[in-house]
């Protein structure tokens, strides 16, 4: 995607924001922000007993990259296995932002990246993760 | 009692009657990098920090040469009256209008527009998403100018000296130490919390009325630096984190208050957080 392109993905995100409000009776809620320019946002998470991500939300105030990475991951993150979501990394999220956006402003764009990585730390304290994995999250060998 | 220069400012209604007029170029400089996109004073061209500013390997600015070249680009001449604007109170406009006084733009020929973003924004004022293109320009930028910019060596020689002063204008937890950026961010993190020592915390933000961003009165401003002893005599430096909210704060003490000794040290909470074996202080105090 050029320069150009990414900006217009980001905008779309920013203005027509995917998966923004609060659900019924999260299981996880955790808000975050960056001290300084005043990105806040909080996320709220459903999972089920097989430990996949069955909704997740934001809510969040802040600049266009802060709210707009927060809209791409949780659409990302839909329907996924939790060990999907522990396991992204700041790079998955560059290649989702933009590189060149997510270097001007790492913060902003890692804020909905780092949110989540908190709130699972928490989610763990409860539910620490299974020593194996359970049927079909395994490797396939 | 009125600002030191009154004529650095300019009202939104002046800019609304200059949108196109040769002699100015409006600049639009926000913290958030896509705002200008999602649309500006018509007629106005972005600078980008990130992008346009910054120096593309090491932790510096542009070279007077690219200064030059992106002047040139962006329709900008000696001559021009160049009038910023931004989002966050003109955060990002006060740091622009710095690095233009840093490569010697003459400062009759430089305004911010008070207000800024929010309140063109809140008057209703149009917007466009027209990215304006100018013919280039031959611009002549002078060798930077010393006396805006503090380096670590000079603050650290500024340590325990009664005649010069060190504000630190970031948020109070900033300031005491209890917050500092994330270890997963090295290019925008210290390694430790705090401040340096004998510098006063004041807030960059207490400069502006918050409902319009427009700057406080002279008087108001006056009062609020010299309770704590920051007087026009003494030798000023401001920091924050890197270098962009001091610069409103350098803003203000220059141009609204007059003060004529005033510096930013863009290096920073980022860069004194990082070295070695300089001295910190935690808490609330000086």
């Amino acid at each position: 995607m050029d320069r150009q392109a990414q900006i217009e993905f980001l905008l779309d995100h920013y203005e027509n924001p995917r998966n923004r409000g609060k659900i019924e009776d999260p299981d996880i809620t955790m808000s975050w922000g960056n001290p300084g320019c005043g990105d806040v946002l909080t996320l709220y998470l459903k999972i089920d007993e097989a430990e996949r991500i069955v909704d997740i939300s934001f809510e969040g105030e802040g600049c266009t990259v802060s709210q707009a990475s927060a809209s791409i991951l949780t659409e990302k993150l839909q329907g996924q296995p939790l060990a999907y979501a522990e396991n992204l990394t700041p790079d998955d999220i560059t290649n989702w932002v933009g590189r060149e956006i997510t270097f001007s402003r790492p913060r902003c764009a890692l804020l909905a990246l780092d949110t989540l990585k908190i709130a699972l730390k928490e989610y763990r304290r409860p539910h620490p993760r299974p020593l194996f994995p359970s049927e079909g999250e395994g490797s396939k060998g | 009692m009125s600002y030191a220069r009154p004529d650095v400012l300019v009202e939104t209604s002046w800019v609304a009657e200059h949108l196109n007029d040769p002699s100015v170029r409006i600049v639009e400089s926000d913290e958030d990098v896509l705002l200008y996109e999602q649309g500006h004073i018509p007629g106005a061209v972005k600078i980008d920090w990130f992008t346009e500013l910054q120096h593309p390997s090491k932790r510096d600015f542009v070279t007077k040469e690219e200064f030059e070249r992106l002047m040139s680009e962006k329709g900008i001449s000696n001559d021009t009256v160049v009038v910023f604007y931004g989002d966050k109170h003109n955060w990002y406009a006060a740091y622009t209008f710095w690095l233009f006084r840093y490569f010697g733009h003459d400062d009759k020929k430089l305004k911010i527009m008070n207000g800024g973003r929010k309140k063109w924004l809140d008057e209703g004022r149009p917007l466009s998403k027209e990215v304006p293109s100018f013919p280039k320009t031959v611009y002549h930028a002078k060798d930077p100018d010393p006396a805006i910019r503090a380096f670590r060596d000079e603050v650290f020689a500024s340590l325990n000296r009664s005649d010069r002063v060190l504000i630190d204008v970031r948020s109070p937890k900033e300031y005491t130490g209890e917050l500092i950026h994330m270890p997963e961010y090295p290019q925008e993190g210290a390694q430790r919390g705090g401040h340096i020592p004998g510098a006063f915390n004041i807030p960059w933000a207490q400069a502006v009325n918050p409902d319009d961003s427009t700057f406080k009165p002279a008087e108001e401003l006056r009062r609020l630096y010299e309770s704590y002893g920051i007087t026009p005599e003494k030798e000023i430096i401001a920091y924050c984190r890197i270098g962009e909210r001091s610069s409103h704060t350098w803003f203000v003490l220059t141009y609204l208050l007059g003060y004529p000794k005033v510096k930013n040290y863009d290096g920073s909470w980022t860069e004194w957080g990082n070295l070695v074996n300089v001295p910190i202080k935690k808490g609330p105090e000086p």
